[in-house]
């Protein structure tokens, strides 16, 4: 369910969106999230961008397995 | 099988061969009625390739090209996978009445100008006019006669263990140009059909090495959809490597919106070759030296190893899985 | 693999040397994601991982494809729907079997297109609103547009689910899940932990290769530990929170209700419908559609593959009468499917 589709802010107007993934555009919806600005990265399904997105997909994975191994080092619950 | 045609039925996999096997062969069957792209005829010394092909396409006008375009592209490349040099085609019109005869003349300016690249003449036509709503604008269909180069004999059947499977540029600009310009999904892009005629790229690569085993242009069902008929026709396994095959970021960027696979998006001047794995560089070379084969790239090899007639993908991770089989209309997974 | 995080993972679960763990995915994407990337294949023999009832066309019942028929034949109205339904079986017939008798059945990427094509529509435009948590958001955001935007002949037909009874239902099927993403993006980690203080481990997990795998070696990793227990394996993407917004706007516009899960029957409070204040943008009572009894095929096995109780090769019908040309139930249909993946990968 709920194919996702992590893609870059590029101008914000009124409640929507444009937003770039590799090029390919389109209008979403912004009215889930609050104060998105052009370069924020957000996941977007059905048209919607349901959350902002912090990092890169490798960079979070790298936290969560540290998180695990060495659980003293970090606050990730 | 069903009791009506369904659009499946014309996307170019399954579906569309089932119809073919059960209407078309039962009926027509003769020693040179052929489901490939072109019929071999002999005559005299020559072998003449003929082969015949309908355009419908919804928008007419696309990103990179037109029907009229498309029509001429289509037919010559069909020729050209024979191994034939294309040499003359007639062109037939079915027009909507009411279609602007400004855009009339434009499908015909670009039907000139691609017939001129190719180095093919138009020699014959006919035009019908059907009333409002009976079709979609204009209909094209393309027949064409090409001479077999003498020596030259590629089939789906003869691909061989060890052949190296080559694409000639990154795969399903036309399937997304065409979903673009249908502004079903709202989605912008810079993409622009791969619509192109591939004669020159075949001449070139039967020089390098006259004994390519395959020549196929993939189409309707994209590349994956070839690489299923050969690996049955050949009786043989696939096995390409994902990272290694072609995608413009654009193309990948609205395949990741609509979950679809660039895998099965349409190409209409992308060839897939299988050749003897010594000769692959060079072919490669041959082929990124001209316009339309620059991204010219190898994506895997036939494997004897392999179950025969399957198609197996070396995935990001590492590990081998199928190819997922085409199965026909080509469906936007969202929720 | 050029991506070290994905190797570290996949080194970690090949060295998983514990009791045998069974592991279940409820998002379709998921399944789709394992399979596309064969994750399977290179898991020791000791992790199983199952696919349990996440995709949205796989649990919608029957019933629900002949609903919509009904509309579209019998009410003339225009029916628009994400691509991924329209092959489902009905009683009777698909979507796309409908559309060549005449059925006006359009594909839209997005709930609020559908509003769009209302809007240049003199007839009805019924969306059919399938989806879980995530998609649920959107179908609300059209309801609340065409009422701001007086947008008369746009009704929802709803079958709505949302996971947190699911995961009750399918208790004792798996050592862990792996949470949906998407699903916890909007309604938090609380549901979750609450599954952990009764004894329930999982952990939400993300989409790529590297998310994957590593919520795969946090399960392992965990798991030897004993104790019940929450990660969150997706956080540059799920807050604790969830989407607050989006919580607000689906309390705003539905209720909960029961539902059925093809396969699994009705599971109470499972469900959402329209609340009572949209009641005439729901098509069910704005058409007064009849009850639909649905007839699925009896020799379609989808409900015990969605508990994760049959393999889809132990069903009848796999792969002969049943192959995603010619679906018969509705996992062959979904490229989500169990079915269609284990049909597609050649899986056995």
């Amino acid at each position: 369910m709920c194919v996702g589709l992590s893609a870059k802010v590029v101008r914000v107007d009124r409640g929507t969106a444009l937003i770039d993934a590799d090029g390919a555009r389109r209008e979403v919806s912004s009215q889930l999230l609050s104060d998105l600005e052009p370069g924020d990265y957000v996941m977007v399904h059905a048209g919607i961008a349901i959350a902002k997105i912090s990092e890169s997909d490798t960079e979070e994975s790298s936290h969560v397995l540290a998180g695990i191994l060495n659980p003293k080092d970090n606050q990730l619950s | 099988m069903e009791r009506t045609v369904l659009l499946a039925h014309g996307g170019g996999g399954v579906q569309t061969q089932q119809l073919i096997d059960r209407v078309f062969k039962a009926h027509f069957a003769n020693p040179y009625f052929t489901a490939d792209d072109a019929a071999v005829l002999p005559m005299g010394k020559e072998r003449l390739a003929f082969s015949t092909d309908g355009f419908i396409v919804s928008p007419p006008f696309f990103p990179g090209g037109n029907i009229g375009k498309l029509s001429i592209c289509g037919t010559v490349n069909d020729l050209a996978c024979m191994g034939a040099e294309p040499l003359w085609l007639s062109c037939a019109f079915v027009l909507e009445e009411g279609f602007a005869l400004e855009d009339l003349e434009r499908i015909a300016q670009a039907m000139a100008e691609t017939a001129k690249e190719a180095g093919v003449a138009l020699v014959a036509g006919d035009t019908k006019v059907a009333s409002k709503g009976q079709v979609d604008k204009v209909f094209i269909t393309t027949s064409g006669i090409g001479r077999i180069l003498p020596g030259i004999a590629t089939s789906g059947a003869k691909a061989c263990d060890g052949d190296a499977i080559l694409v000639t540029g990154d795969i399903g600009r036309h399937g997304a140009a065409i979903l673009l310009a249908r502004e079903e999904f709202g989605i912008e892009a810079q993409v622009t059909s791969d619509c192109a005629p591939l004669w020159h790229l075949v001449e070139a690569s039967l020089k390098t090495c006259p004994d390519i085993h395959v020549i196929r242009d993939a189409t309707r069902g994209g590349v994956g959809t070839v690489l299923y008929e050969i690996a049955g026709q050949s009786q043989v396994g696939i096995e390409i490597t994902q990272e290694d095959i072609p995608v413009d970021p654009q193309v990948r960027g609205i395949c990741n919106m609509l979950g679809l696979d660039p895998l099965y998006l349409a190409c209409e001047g992308r060839l897939v070759l299988m050749v003897p794995k010594e000769h692959a560089q060079d072919i490669l070379k041959s082929l990124q030296a001209l316009p339309h084969g620059q991204g010219a790239k190898c994506i895997g090899y036939v494997n004897a190893h392999l179950k025969p007639g399957s198609v197996v993908v070396e995935t990001a991770i590492g590990a081998k899985t199928l190819l997922p089989r085409p199965t026909g209309e080509l469906l936007p997974r969202i929720c | 693999m050029q991506d070290d995080v994905a190797s570290k993972a996949l080194s970690l679960l090949k060295a998983y040397a514990g009791p045998p763990l069974k592991i279940m995915e409820v998002c379709g994407t998921h399944t789709h994601e394992i399979f596309r990337l064969g994750i399977r294949q290179v898991l020791p023999a000791s992790l199983t991982l199952i696919s349990g009832p996440g995709c949205p066309v796989c649990v919608t019942p029957v019933s629900y494809i002949d609903e919509a028929i009904y509309l579209a034949l019998e009410k003339d109205v225009v029916l628009t729907t994400f691509g991924d339904l329209l092959r489902v079986p009905g009683s009777e017939m698909s979507l796309a079997q409908a559309r060549q008798k005449g059925a006006q059945v359009r594909m839209v990427y997005s709930p609020l297109d559908a509003l769009d094509i209302a809007r240049q529509e003199e007839r009805e435009v019924v969306f059919l609103s399938v989806g879980f948590e995530t998609t649920v958001p959107g179908e609300c955001l059209a309801v609340q547009e065409a009422e701001k935007r007086g947008i008369a002949n746009f009704s929802l037909l709803c079958a709505n689910k949302t996971m947190p009874r699911a995961y009750e239902a399918l208790e004792g099927s798996a050592d862990a899940f792996l949470y949906p993403g998407h699903v916890v993006a909007i309604s938090g980690t609380q549901t979750c932990k609450a599954l952990k203080d009764k004894g329930v481990s999982g952990v939400v997990c993300g989409f790529t290769a590297a998310e994957i795998l590593t919520a795969l070696a946090c399960i392992v990793h965990e798991s030897e530990k004993g104790e019940p227990f929450f990660v969150n394996g997706y956080p540059r993407v799920v807050k604790d929170e969830g989407n607050p917004s989006a919580q607000q706007l689906i309390a705003d516009t539905m209720e909960s209700c029961d539902a059925e899960w093809r396969g699994l029957g009705v599971i109470e409070g499972s469900g959402l419908r329209l609340a009572k204040k949209f009641s005439a943008r729901d098509a069910r009572l704005r058409f007064a559609i009849p009850p639909q009894s649905g007839k699925p095929n009896p020799h379609c096995r989808c409900g015990e593959v969605l508990k994760g109780e049959c393999l889809p090769t132990d069903c009848g019908v796999f792969g002969r009468a049943c192959t995603p040309t010619h679906p018969v139930g509705a996992c062959m249909v979904s490229s989500e499917g169990t079915c269609a993946a284990y049909f597609q990968y050649g899986q056995s």
